[in-house]
């Protein structure tokens, strides 16, 4: 199958389509020239393989593809390797390789493990040998407690170097998790404590779930060196809610500053964060943010 | 700007566009816009989002009783049947049975299905008897619904838990698994069955139900896992598989997504949207005089 049928079989490509039926039955004119939309910051993917199931999108070249078909123009990787690796360099180093075969598209995220030996040294390779500009937690898999010192101390070794903290809460549900594996919870309230003791570092929460409802990650919202991607922020019309109502955990609406795109592909379909903006009735001045200024503010291109 | 409208262009973001959307038909088979509901705020709120995506009918699952308590009636039952009567064209409901009461759950059944709005049954997750789709008790129900053409929708999980650790070990009391749906559907080879959320493993879950050609495959409330409808359709086929909205608790974005990122052909997609349903629901709205299609 080549390129073009292998698209127009996929409602992905809606773009190439322009006129069906439906459409012209549609007689609203369309709202924005293509000009005038952003390009997409997807600050949340990974490469490589996902321990656990075979991806659709796993292969990098599949993977960048996908995300510019959706309009994305940049980004942001960290490695499935490094869930569960203990040569965390190798499998930074993997990534930093992979990502310079896409150049000013793939920006790779190394990860440290502040459980493992000499981690410092890790983190040092990241900035001054790989130079990534963020780096990306599992805590949940790494087996660190996010009351940890180390942890701590992390947080401001990274903060000196000016690398921006990704923290991964829920790659997969748990409800479906393979039986051999039992993660440890996230200790919201400990967490928030620690962040708030370093409140010169950048972090942004990923894969953020309903558990961020619940009144002990409160304190998180509050924090305004913490933002969030999408990906996994669930129910209908999320967006709208976050940013225009209290509610849950919060007690005012989220600020636009702190919601950034973000996809969890391959793991989750491009398409579900990418719908979550259309869903919700946002305008273009609180659009444009999330889908690529906030992340620009966070990491300037290179 | 319009409730409907977007601001930017979704096919300048390789997305349909609500007209694509719209002409796709797609039916929600698992609304919760009734869900622990004592007015119709919630449902207003959510016809919002149905609009904006082209939502052509919702099924909302929670008519009649309470949520803790499916076979009691609840002040609310009044303002439903309204809605289901006022707003036919956009909105069917099922009602949820008990399967630790079969007879009251029969007379529910004759109450809002033959004589009443209704068009199917929901299975819940949880009951404290610990009654799952496939006890005998549900042979009564099974066969009403077999005579009133009725859809048959069954909550199914498979939570990983217990000890030894498996899935399904984590499972509610009374919360039926794929392979509770498919001792059911053997003993029910002509009535067709919704194994609903796929059994919350998708993989798991269609090798599950793949042998029992009577069982419907359907993808909502679980996390969207790019490659699960694909498989499905390898697995069981197109035409076994129909979809829900699962909302409020889950968005719209989240369920459309995971048909969207399937490699389907046009004709694959419409009968996931929305043609399965029709076929399933046929019978029901032809005796009860529903349009099957909407009002343009």
């Amino acid at each position: 199958m080549n390129r073009r049928r292998f698209l127009l079989q996929t409602l992905g490509t809606a773009a190439l389509i322009s006129t069906t039926q439906a459409a012209q039955s549609d007689r609203r004119p369309l709202v924005t020239r293509s000009g005038e939309a952003p390009t997409l910051v997807d600050t949340n993917v990974h490469l490589f393989s996902w321990p656990f199931r075979r991806l659709k999108y796993e292969r990098t070249a599949d993977l960048v593809a996908k995300l510019q078909r959706h309009r994305v123009g940049e980004a942001w990787a960290g490695s499935f390797e490094a869930l569960l690796a203990k040569d965390v360099n190798g499998a930074n180093a993997r990534l930093a390789e992979e990502c310079r075969k896409h150049p000013g598209f793939l920006v790779p995220i190394g990860s440290v493990n502040p459980a493992w030996p000499d981690w410092e040294e890790d983190l040092r390779r990241c900035h001054e040998v790989h130079r990534m500009r963020g780096i990306r937690l599992y805590p949940r898999y790494q087996a660190f407690p996010l009351n940890d010192p180390a942890f701590a101390r992390l947080l401001h070794l990274a903060a000196e170097r000016g690398l921006l903290v990704q923290i991964a809460l829920e790659l997969e549900d748990p409800r479906v998790h393979h039986p051999v594996l039992q993660l440890p919870l996230s200790d919201f309230a400990a967490f928030a404590a620690v962040v708030k003791s370093v409140p010169q570092v950048h972090v942004q929460l990923l894969d953020c779930t309903i558990n961020l409802q619940l009144p002990v990650a409160q304190p998180l919202f509050n924090l305004p060196n913490v933002t969030f991607d999408i990906s996994n922020f669930e129910s209908v019309g999320i967006l709208d809610r976050l940013l225009n109502e209290a509610g849950g955990a919060r007690r005012a609406p989220l600020a636009i500053e702190r919601l950034l795109f973000g996809s969890h592909a391959p793991y989750f379909p491009v398409e579900a964060a990418l719908l979550r903006l259309f869903e919700s009735q946002l305008t273009r001045e609180q659009l444009g943010p999330i889908m690529a200024g906030n992340a620009r503010r966070l990491l300037p291109s290179a | 700007m319009n409730a409907t409208d977007f601001a930017f262009d979704p096919a300048l973001y390789g997305l349909p566009t609500r007209a694509q959307l719209r002409d796709l038909r797609i039916w929600d088979l698992h609304y919760h816009g009734f869900n622990n509901a004592t007015d119709l705020a919630p449902h207003e709120r959510m016809m919002i989002y149905a609009d904006r995506f082209g939502i052509e009918r919702v099924v909302a699952l929670d008519v009649g009783g309470s949520r803790n308590d499916p076979l009691a009636s609840s002040p609310f039952e009044a303002v439903q049947r309204q809605v289901l009567d006022e707003q036919s064209d956009r909105v069917s409901g099922m009602i949820r049975i008990e399967p630790t009461n079969p007879e009251g759950s029969c007379r529910k059944m004759e109450e809002w299905i033959r004589r009443g709005p209704c068009v199917g049954i929901k299975y819940a997750g949880y009951n404290e008897a610990g009654i799952t789709c496939s006890h005998p008790n549900n042979d009564p129900i099974i066969r009403l619904a077999r005579e009133l053409g009725a859809i048959v929708y069954i909550h199914t999980w498979m939570k990983v838990g217990g000890q030894p650790r498996l899935p399904g070990g984590g499972n509610l009391a009374g919360e039926s698994t794929p392979a509770d749906v498919v001792e059911l559907a053997a003993r029910f080879p002509d009535v067709p069955l919704i194994c609903g959320h796929s059994g919350g493993d998708g993989e798991l879950g269609a090798r599950a139900v793949r042998k029992r050609k009577n069982v419907y495959f359907e993808f909502s409330g679980s996390y969207p896992h790019s490659g699960a409808v694909d498989h499905a359709g390898r697995e069981l086929g197109a035409e076994r598989i129909v979809w829900g909205g699962h909302g409020p608790t889950r968005s719209y974005a989240t369920e459309l997504s995971k048909v969207l990122d399937a490699d389907l052909t046009d004709a694959q997609r419409r009968l996931i949207f929305g043609g399965n349903a029709r076929r399933l629901a046929e019978k029901i709205f032809a005796r009860k005089g529903y349009p099957m299609s909407p009002k343009r």
